[in-house]
């Protein structure tokens, strides 16, 4: 077995010579990299003004298509209802399929009720008390589910004691250009 | 003065480089982590005022709006399945027809979807002179709430839509009603 030549590869940039001599002998090739460091300012510029801080508050599900406004209220970080045409899915837990059943009536949905209850009654038991932020609540809705489905999770926010209801969205500039 | 002349000319020129590769190692790290933590979309909220669900049994639709005078007064966007309509004090005012639009919604390519829409722009125009009218009379008043009224199958863009003009306009405490279309149309017919 014949030892791995030993070629010098640069792992750097800038570690090896910025000309390149030719076989040709004493001709030099030079690599023109202000087209690329135009580029790239271009690109560090665009990355900047779009840069978080903050990070992502909440996480989209792949399963839904928020609808788009204007709105400029940021999002804050609250109890996530997240509603599509198949389920219902509460901080992460599915709670409710949502079936033809769900969608003959009116009303706030029992089940939904109770898992709200629930974490209400956690945050309280933790806290010792229910401040107005916890009675706030995100929902994340699929922009093709139907308005009867919206009005019961959202009457059945109400009942569980989440007064004040957000409904996230992705925000637009302008005429519709998503930002 | 030749001599001089000469003297410049046999001078060996350094031609000055600026070395961009350590600008290059900054940038190749930079980019990457500025792609990282860069948000592309940015998702806000809309804060909806107490919500008034009107059970199948429907008959309340309006009997809710009698609190106050800004409550009597408060607008309403009307959405049926194939009309909408801004009910005021003055009256209820048709703002467009509804229409079927072909929708990619698999972003496939293919535009087999077939979803219900409306003219928006009527309905910005309309919601805008309702808020100057019912601004010049009641002066005392500001007004901000309005109440979208919908039946049961309005798709929750339509909803939003709704709510998004309204807003722009400067009914920024949007409420919803959801009721059959029964109780819509005896809705429309008695606006508040």
């Amino acid at each position: 077995m014949s030892a791995p030549s030993k070629r010098r590869v640069p792992l750097l940039l800038g570690s090896g010579k910025s000309k390149a001599v030719s076989r040709a002998g004493d001709r030099k090739a030079v690599l023109n990299l202000t087209s690329m460091i135009d580029m790239f300012t271009i690109l560090v510029v665009f990355l900047l003004m779009s840069y978080s801080a903050e990070g992502a508050l909440v996480t989209i599900s792949d399963a839904l298509t928020l609808p788009k406004a204007h709105s400029e209220q940021g999002i804050q970080m609250k109890l996530e209802i997240q509603v599509n045409r198949q389920v219902i899915v509460v901080d992460g837990d599915p709670i409710v399929a949502v079936d033809a059943a769900i969608l003959s009536t009116g009303g706030s949905i029992p089940a939904l009720v109770t898992r709200l209850k629930d974490h209400m009654e956690y945050a309280r038991n933790v806290r010792g008390t229910i401040t107005e932020e916890e009675m706030k609540i995100n929902i994340q809705g699929d922009q093709e589910i139907p308005a009867l489905l919206l009005q019961r999770v959202m009457a059945s926010c109400s009942e569980a004691g989440f007064m004040s209801q957000n409904l996230a969205v992705i925000k637009v500039e302008g005429n519709g250009e998503e930002e | 003065m030749a001599k001089a002349a000469s003297g410049r000319s046999r001078r060996i020129r350094h031609e000055s480089e600026l070395d961009m590769l350590p600008v290059m190692n900054l940038f190749c790290c930079i980019i990457p982590f500025l792609l990282l933590s860069a948000s592309f979309l940015e998702i806000t909220v809309i804060g909806m005022s107490g919500t008034e669900g009107v059970t199948s049994g429907g008959a309340g639709a309006t009997a809710n709006l009698m609190r106050s005078e800004e409550d009597r007064l408060q607008p309403k966007i009307i959405i049926t399945e194939e009309e909408m309509f801004i009910g005021t004090a003055a009256g209820t005012i048709h703002v467009s027809y509804s229409f079927q639009e072909q929708r990619d919604t698999n972003d496939d390519g293919v535009y087999d979807t077939q979803v219900t829409n409306f003219h928006w722009d009527s309905l910005a125009m309309k919601v805008e002179e309702a808020h100057k009218v019912l601004s010049e009379a009641y002066p005392q008043i500001t007004f901000r709430k309005i109440v979208i009224l919908t039946v049961e199958e309005t798709r929750y863009e339509s909803i939003i839509k709704a709510i998004d003009i309204a807003a722009v306009a400067g009914f920024d405490q949007p409420g919803l009603q959801v009721a059959p279309s029964a109780s819509v149309a005896s809705a429309m017919g008695s606006p508040r």
